[in-house]
């Protein structure tokens, strides 16, 4: 936008012309539109970020004076095996969500949107439902689910006359399985409505021609909706698999790690150096943090380079 | 495309509907369990309640002290929905549609956040609340929130911002009007949509912000619905109270299910503008 520049040596003694007068009122209107969120993003955002560099660098437990301890956290964490364990979880925590969560999706969207049912606008909006749930109420619900006694799961499979009293949960062989559909059951509505957008706006006469020559669903599906909709499912597989890898609420919720350690992620381990009930150690756990923003980021950058096509910002 | 409904068809049908139960059922069950006596659900979970226990309800109400906790959430998601909402908007405005030296500058390090996973800064951001002596204040939270990230809804509204003829602004300026004065009587009113969509997106977000409220309240007074829903739970561990704890799973669920049914099609439409649940 154009704003006249003031002109200095043309004004009138004591008579401020209205472009001053602008320029002023413009000045205050920046100072209020533009000041505050900015500083409160530098304060708040951008330098914890920072200094979260500085911090891996410390031994501190938040109360004594910090000890400045170069890369000794990073050399302890590499002996230590609970990282290498929680990396482990995340690792096949990211191995189940992703293609469930993205196979689920793109099947589910291709029926909705192909398929002629009537219900199917209800079915979308269903579909979504989870997504606006809190972390907390879709973590509780799935504990009302695997409960060993009373939860759904068993009570469902005692109909089919299979008699488990497994606590979910509350073992170490299944814990961390019983953890991914959480985090599928309250993905997938989103990828849905995404997948099932970008479906929509793959031609018609693509479908029409291949139908003629006999093609069924399952050819339709597989060679025409999925190549067409490659860049838009590489959004989605980087979606998923940065929030899996950050997203530690739904366990630290279910089971907060347990049992022993059996369910234990990066995340989670960070948080518990930090915050958890016994010794606090802000060095080490900024340490992890600093691993977890190498991986996140690697991630991303990995997956921009191969797929060149997903690198999109929204 | 042609259709017939063949066996085929049907099986199709069926793993629609198959999603759909694995969505609906879960809440079903939970509601009708949380209207019986636990003696009742004990014996068989798939009884339905003999007469309607509301006083469940009652009960979940007074004992996860949801009074308190609904005010505290309400203040908390208020304040930064309100505080969060003007400053993103006045942000947006100043930041696409005027000219200012620095602005850039201001834009790259915005644009920075966007490659920041932020779980990195957890533990830096509470030592800095620490030092301001912002923890355990809802207060503090509201400021971390509001000011704290907003890149995405910045964006968001900026391109709407940007779809706004120019010339309505020149008019106004010629015509006399401040920069207040257009923001509000032009600028807002316009971007109205886009207010509405940031908005929605802003409460379910704050409402269901959980490791926040957690990490800095820990007066149980102050704690917000999401964090009393966490403490319900470790409780219940202890005294067995299930259709207590069902009934309060059902209460905290209303506010989100309220807002979809009110919204869902701005909150569908606008979820696909990006990944802004997380």
């Amino acid at each position: 936008m154009a704003v006249p520049k003031v002109a200095k040596n043309t004004r009138l003694p004591f008579q401020k012309t209205w472009t001053q007068k602008a320029s002023t009122q413009k000045r205050i209107f920046l100072l209020l539109a533009v000041t505050p969120p900015f500083l409160g993003y530098l304060l708040f955002s951008l330098y914890p970020n920072i200094l979260s560099v500085y911090y891996a660098l410390l031994n501190w437990n938040g109360i004594s004076e910090p000890v400045f301890v170069g890369f000794d956290n990073f050399v302890k964490m590499l002996h230590d095996q609970f990282v290498w364990r929680a990396l482990y979880h995340n690792f096949l925590l990211l191995v189940a969500v992703v293609p469930l969560t993205i196979i689920i999706s793109l099947f589910l969207a291709y029926l909705i949107t192909y398929m002629p049912f009537r219900e199917n606008a209800f079915l979308k909006v269903l579909f979504f439902f989870p997504n606006v749930l809190s972390t907390v109420v879709i973590a509780l619900l799935w504990a009302f689910i695997y409960d060993g006694n009373y939860g759904l799961l068993n009570s469902l499979l005692r109909m089919f006359g299979i008699n488990l009293d497994t606590f979910w949960l509350g073992q170490e062989s299944t814990a961390l399985w019983a953890l991914v559909l959480p985090f599928v059951w309250g993905g997938v509505g989103l990828y849905v409505i995404i997948f099932s957008n970008a479906m929509l706006s793959i031609p018609k006469s693509l479908y029409e021609s291949a139908i003629l020559d006999g093609a069924g669903h399952m050819t339709l599906l597989f060679k025409i909706t999925i190549p067409l909709l490659r860049p838009i499912i590489y959004v989605g597989v980087l979606f998923v698999s940065l929030g899996t890898i950050k997203g530690f609420e739904t366990v630290l919720i279910l089971t907060n790690g347990g049992p022993a350690g059996s369910t234990d992620v990066l995340g989670l381990y960070m948080f518990n150096l930090a915050f958890g009930e016994t010794v606090h150690n802000y060095g080490y756990a900024s340490a992890v943090g600093m691993l977890l923003f190498i991986i996140l980021t690697g991630t991303k950058l990995i997956m921009d380079k191969f797929f060149p096509n997903s690198g999109v910002e929204y | 495309m042609k259709e017939k409904h063949t066996f085929i068809d049907i099986i199709w049908r069926i793993i629609l509907y198959l999603w759909g139960i694995t969505i609906l059922f879960p809440l079903v069950w939970v509601l009708y369990e949380a209207l019986k006596t636990n003696q009742e659900f004990f014996k068989d979970i798939w009884k339905l309640p003999e007469t309607l226990q509301w006083v469940n309800f009652k009960n979940a109400w007074t004992e996860y002290n949801f009074g308190g906790s609904l005010l505290n959430t309400l203040y908390y998601v208020g304040g930064s929905m309100v505080i969060g909402l003007f400053f993103t908007t006045i942000n947006a405005y100043a930041l696409t549609r005027l000219q200012f030296r620095g602005r850039k500058l201001i834009w790259g390090l915005i644009m920075m956040s966007l490659f920041l996973p932020g779980i990195n800064a957890l533990v830096p951001q509470y030592v800095l609340m620490r030092d301001l002596h912002l923890t355990n204040s809802l207060t503090g939270l509201i400021l971390l929130s509001s000011l704290g990230e907003s890149v995405f809804y910045l964006l968001l509204l900026s391109g709407f911002m940007k779809s706004i003829p120019k010339e309505l602004e020149e008019s106004a300026m010629i015509d006399g009007a401040s920069l207040f004065k257009i923001f509000f009587k032009i600028i807002v009113p316009l971007a109205t949509p886009g207010i509405v969509t940031v908005a929605i997106f802003k409460f379910i977000g704050f409402y269901n912000n959980f490791l926040g409220p957690f990490i800095y309240l820990s007066d149980p007074s102050k704690y917000t619905i999401a964090v009393q829903m966490y403490e319900a739970n470790k409780l219940m561990q202890y005294s067995a109270d299930w259709v207590t704890l069902f009934a309060g799973v059902m209460i905290a669920m209303v506010p989100s299910v309220i807002i979809f049914i009110l919204f869902q099609r701005s909150i569908i439409e606008g979820a696909t503008l990006g990944g802004i649940k997380n």
